[in-house]
């Protein structure tokens, strides 16, 4: 346990060693420390700025979603107002043509009518003024008494 | 080497170094003939342990870059406990040197922090493993050949580096050339001196001052290494006086003993890495000192 050269040799030895790191081992490693570091940092902005932008996306993409419902919703109201307009319009239309035909029936009606009721007063004068003729004989004829006959047939 | 086993053997047998110096008759490791050697023998043991701690710190750091050059990829396992390492030296650096831009006080400490607490651990290794192996070893290569050698123990072979005095004060000596090297670049060789001998009396007092400031400027190195050997050696020496307890002793001392070593290595991991720590804190603030310039 005597102190001897060992002492000398150890300072010795020490200072290749302090040396050997102070050149060799701790400037690459700190340089590399450092540059991750910076690099680490950098990816975390990078991180920070791309949660940013996706914020952003998503509020366009809120907003442009929003727009386009209202839209279609703005669209689909239109349909409707125009679907029921063409079902009123078309009733409307169906009504006027019902009446139409209606009034178009009711004329042929009474003009069918009116050519029997005339079809009718004239067989019956012609059957009349036969009967009368077959008993009066020639006294009564249809040229003698043509303004007695129009009267009655008026009168029928 | 006495073949018989007894406890004084077994004890002196675990502090002696592996000598080599040169005698006389020339270079030789003959425990025997460690007096003739003086001042000129070295610890080979401590050497040996030293150096390859030393060259694994290195060793182990470069390859946690070279395996991933670039910066992109994440970092796994051996690199993170490299760059954990940096952070704690670059912070504890930070803490106590402040704003001094000095590039070789990081690389410094965590040189003395890693290397120092590598050669702690070598304290948790079963205290007989690695000498009786060495001994063995040395042995079968050279029991021939080197007439010192008669047997496995005849080898003495210490593996704790930390616990020779030699080492603790011989990286406490270089960490003094530093001290005294920045004191006289950073503050100038004048300031330096003025500081030694101007302190705390004034300067009709110099001899006065310079005997206190010396006093004051000696101890921290000396109590620098000092302070790792004496914690580190008694750490060894309960380890050893545990193991003497399974071997000459009944069964249920030997269990005890055990149990005892258990306890023991789990306790001294703290001191091995809080010796370690010291160490490199010291180291940074008696540097840190010797880049003050201002008065005080």
């Amino acid at each position: 346990m005597n102190i001897n050269a060992t002492l000398l040799a150890q300072a010795v030895v020490m200072i290749v060693f302090v040396a050997i790191c102070w050149k060799y081992v701790y400037p690459p490693i700190l340089s590399m420390m450092k540059e991750r570091e910076k690099r680490i940092s950098d990816g975390l902005e990078a991180a920070k700025k791309a949660d940013d932008s996706l914020e952003e996306a998503k509020l366009a993409f809120d907003k442009e979603l929003n727009q386009a419902k209202a839209e279609a919703a703005e669209i689909l109201e239109k349909a409707n107002a125009r679907a029921s307009q063409i079902v009123t319009d078309a009733s409307s239309k169906a009504e006027a043509e019902a009446e139409k035909i209606l009034t178009s029936a009711a004329t042929t009606i009474e003009n069918e009518t009116n050519k029997a009721k005339e079809e009718l007063r004239q067989q019956m004068s012609d059957i009349i003024i036969d009967t009368t003729q077959k008993i009066l004989g020639d006294e009564i004829s249809k040229e003698k008494h043509e303004d007695i006959l129009k009267k009655a047939a008026e009168e029928l | 080497m006495a073949s018989e086993l007894t406890t004084q053997s077994y004890i002196t047998h675990h502090l002696t170094n592996l000598t080599c110096g040169k005698t006389p008759s020339g270079w030789t490791c003959d425990p025997y003939k460690v007096e003739q050697m003086g001042f000129w023998a070295f610890h080979v043991d401590s050497l040996f342990w030293s150096i390859a701690l030393g060259s694994l710190f290195v060793f182990v750091f470069r390859r946690a870059i070279s395996k991933n050059q670039d910066a992109s990829t994440a970092p796994s396992g051996l690199q993170n406990f490299v760059e954990m390492s940096i952070e704690f030296v670059e912070d504890n650096v930070q803490s106590l040197f402040g704003s001094v831009k000095n590039t070789l006080i990081a690389p410094l400490a965590l040189t003395v922090f890693v290397w120092i607490l590598l050669m702690n651990l070598m304290d948790l290794i079963p205290v007989d493993f690695l000498p009786v192996l060495a001994g063995h070893i040395a042995y079968l290569i050279a029991g021939d050949g080197v007439e010192w050698i008669k047997g496995p123990e005849s080898l003495y072979f210490k593996v704790v580096p930390t616990t020779d005095p030699n080492i603790t004060l011989g990286m406490a000596f270089g960490i003094f050339l530093l001290t005294i090297y920045y004191s006289i670049t950073v503050k100038g060789f004048k300031a330096f001196i003025a500081e030694l001998t101007l302190h705390p009396f004034g300067k009709y007092l110099i001899p006065v001052n310079f005997v206190l400031e010396m006093v004051n400027f000696i101890a921290k190195p000396v109590s620098l290494g000092l302070r790792l050997f004496g914690n580190l050696y008694a750490g060894e020496m309960i380890f050893i006086l545990i193991a003497l307890m399974l071997f000459f002793s009944s069964i249920p001392i030997g269990l005890m003993g055990f149990g005892l070593h258990l306890v023991w290595a789990l306790f001294h991991i703290l001191i091995v890495a809080l010796q370690a720590f010291i160490f490199m804190a010291l180291t940074i603030a008696y540097l840190a000192m010797a880049h003050e310039t201002e008065e005080h």
